[in-house]
């Protein structure tokens, strides 16, 4: 690789991670606050309170411990080059500082929407089974059908007079009435100037979306915090952008009681599969192959690249930058929900969310299979107003490339850049490496380097390849998922042996999705770390300006070991920065 | 596509009307010999090109499958803009509406 190129060292102000057990670093911390949970059943952990930011964990810009049983002190130092003046705070016996979750029982105090605190948890699973395949199910249910009211998790598109637009379960318009409901709901407190966020219903919790004159409204008793539901009702209002773009709107300026409905009709293929990816698997189009991917797009804010090697990628990247070069707005190659290549004109550049919501559209939509499509699709995060036009040609099951242009007649220009951009790729090899790196997968716990000092590892040779035993990576590392936030890409790790099961990854996403949650609440500083104990992981979250670090590690796992052993992996991710993520597509290196 | 015979014609191909009607299932019919009983419903347009030998010369059909979603009825001009030909598909065994066509303005061609 090559050492001058200044991309490739994208953090020149990274910190020094040296995490290790020395007392003398404790004084440069920002501050530290240890708060001691009594039982690890938690009556004082926030589960389920995640909505409440104040109360999800302490203040922000501080360095938090959540552990049970034994005090902490001073073995957990933040990088030496963002310290601060700051106190080592210690608290012990989090009642005071912490209010208890039943300070959250909002539902009292507002009251509950109806009939929603009736609904009752169903297995969730064999929804997502059924659900699968082609568009909506269960159409036949209303909200009179008890099997409905059993759903664990309802999306609502309506309009603001009320008109359903969209429901996850049951036909439309069989719930005009509930829809009904929910407007008057909403705009009883609208009318008093205030804006309804969310209700809390027993296990329930109703958020909601205003994006006047659409409201979006999710029902769930899924324990996810209210952050993280509020941003998938985002990305359904995003989803839905994409497909119809903002203009819809004016369809309300004339007709406050327009019916929405036929303008979204085959769409609900588009909108389950990204309701599945918010939760901890998403099956793979078309096949309802039992695989479970979760994705972490949707609530990390970054897309993640396939693991190639750099000329593999720079050898398609070329050529993507030529045929950008004669017009084309965004040339992007994916293979599945993973980048191969982007590549912009100018300073354009593609927002995460709209790679997230384009790739499930284009993979939903067993259409852009059959041949080249060209169709009109809506960037919401680049405008939210204007269609671009959008050629899709799948060159194998799982890989497409799309090139995006704002010109409606350039279908044969595109095409033309499509057979040149395959002609290249299939002669350079990247179409035979991508379905490699899809074989051999991402980057394994079990395969962390032992010394930091063992770098440039390549992931692509296979002498480390993985894991005889079935107990995770080193010292209980079980997975991870570094974010750069100056590249806006995430690595994810590989599932070890012990969250092989589908229950411990559902467990680990909602761990990560109430880690995430309790980082980003008001106000983050530029560098926060947490650690928390509980009785499936021990989670180690560390965010600094450059990066975001959530590790899972085996329950019992030492302290000081975990926090060494984040530093080890974040070395890792550096020495393989240039095969697991994209250079050159950020607006910042340019 | 090369073309043997001396005279070798392109066509622009269109198909409209109405989504379910039966427009992806011709178009696959006739370029690929198949039909699928869960055809997908068409997003965008969908290409499609088919060579044909008549007499002497060979016809390379270049066809458009239009989306019969409401969504994209305004986009029809954008697709059969130049087309030498037009296929309107209606489902016979429906009975919504008298016209084939019910909202298909084609203005000149
Ligand atoms: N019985 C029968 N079914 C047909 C026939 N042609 C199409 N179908 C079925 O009708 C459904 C819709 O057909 P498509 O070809 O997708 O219709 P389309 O006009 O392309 O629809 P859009 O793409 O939404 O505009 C599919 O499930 C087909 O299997 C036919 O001649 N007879
Ligand atoms: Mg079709």
């Amino acid at each position: 690789m090559d050492s001058d190129d200044s991309v490739t060292d994208p953090n020149p102000h990274h910190p020094d991670p040296s995490l290790d057990a020395e007392p003398a670093t404790v004084e440069q911390m920002g501050s530290l606050t240890l708060g001691e949970a009594g039982d690890a059943a938690g009556a004082e952990r926030p589960v389920g309170n995640g909505f409440l930011p104040a109360d999800f964990y302490a203040a922000a810009g501080e360095i938090e411990v959540v552990e049970e049983g034994s005090p902490v002190s001073g073995d957990l130092a933040g990088p030496s080059s963002l310290g601060g003046p700051g106190a080592c705070r210690e608290r012990s016996g989090r009642g005071d500082a912490l209010p208890s979750p039943s300070s959250s029982g909002y539902a009292g105090e507002r009251g509950s929407s109806g009939g929603s605190s009736e609904i009752e948890e169903a297995d969730d699973r064999e929804t997502m089974l059924d659900d699968w395949s082609r568009g909506k199910r269960h159409p036949d249910e209303d909200d009179g059908s008890v099997s409905w009211r059993k759903r664990k998790k309802h999306f609502f598109i309506l309009s603001n007079s009320g008109k359903p637009i969209y429901s996850r379960y049951g036909d439309e318009h069989k719930l005009a009435g509930f829809s009904a409901t929910l407007q008057a709901i909403i705009s009883f407190v609208e009318n008093s100037g205030d804006r309804l966020k969310f209700i809390r219903a027993g296990k329930h919790q109703v958020v909601f979306l205003v994006k006047v004159p659409i409201y979006l409204v999710c029902i769930s008793c899924t324990e996810e915090p209210y952050e993280a539901l509020k941003r998938q009702l985002e990305l359904i209002y995003g989803q839905m952008l994409l497909i119809l773009t903002k203009s819809v709107n004016r369809c309300f300026e004339k007709n406050p009681k327009y019916d929405m409905t036929p303008l979204l009709r085959g769409t609900d293929a588009v909108f389950s599969s990204l309701i599945h990816a918010f939760s901890w698997f998403v099956f793979s189009n078309p096949k309802p192959k039992a695989l479970v991917i979760w994705n972490p797009a949707t609530f990390l804010n970054a897309y993640t690249c396939l693991p190639l090697s750099y000329s593999t990628r720079q050898a398609a990247s070329a050529i993507l930058q030529d045929v950008a070069d004669s017009g084309v707005l965004f040339a992007l190659l994916m293979c599945k929900n993973k980048v191969v290549s982007l590549v912009g004109t100018q300073k354009a550049s593609l927002h995460p969310d709209d790679m997230l919501l384009l790739s499930n559209f284009i993979m939903s939509s067993e259409s852009f299979r059959t041949s080249e499509s060209f169709s009109p699709i809506c960037l919401p995060r680049y405008n939210p107003m204007v269609f671009l036009y959008a050629y899709v040609h799948f060159l194998d099951v799982d890989t497409y490339l799309t090139l995006l242009t704002t010109s409606s007649d350039s279908f044969y220009h595109l095409k033309d850049c499509r057979i040149r951009i395959e002609t290249v790729l299939v002669k350079s090899n990247v179409l035979s490496e991508v379905q490699r790196s899809m074989l051999d997968g991402g980057l394994r716990v079990e395969d962390l380097p032992l010394e930091s000092s063992l770098r440039s590892r390549s992931l692509t040779t296979p002498e480390l390849s993985s894991s005889q035993s079935g107990i995770g990576g080193p010292s209980g590392l079980w997975h991870f998922m570094y974010r750069s936030i100056y590249l806006d890409q995430y690595v994810s790790s590989e599932f070890s042996s012990p969250i092989s099961s589908s229950s411990q990854q559902k467990r680990l996403f909602r761990a990560y999705q109430r880690l995430y949650a309790s980082m980003h609440d008001n106000g983050t500083g530029p560098h926060k770390t947490q650690f928390r104990r509980d009785e499936d992981f021990v989670l180690l979250c560390w965010i600094t300006q450059d990066f975001e670090l959530y590790a899972a590690f085996d329950p019992l796992s030492d302290k000081a070991l975990a926090i060494k052993t984040c530093n080890r992996v974040c070395q890792w991710v550096r020495d393989l920065e240039n095969e697991i993520f994209l250079f050159g597509a950020s607006p910042f290196s340019w | 596509m090369a073309t043997t015979g001396n005279s070798s014609i392109n066509a622009k191909l269109v198909l409209l009307g109405d989504m379910g009607a039966g427009k992806s299932s011709l178009v696959l019919r006739f370029v690929k010999g198949q039909f699928l009983e869960f055809q997908e419903s068409t997003i965008g347009a969908a290409f499609f090109s088919q060579t044909l030998a008549v007499g002497d010369a060979t016809v390379k059909f270049e066809i458009w499958d239009t989306a019969g979603q409401e969504r994209y009825h305004s986009l029809a001009p954008m697709y059969y803009r130049g087309a030498a030909a037009a296929i309107i598909v209606y489902d016979i065994s429906s009975s919504v509406g008298g016209t084939p066509l019910p909202c298909l303005h084609v203005p000149d061609a």
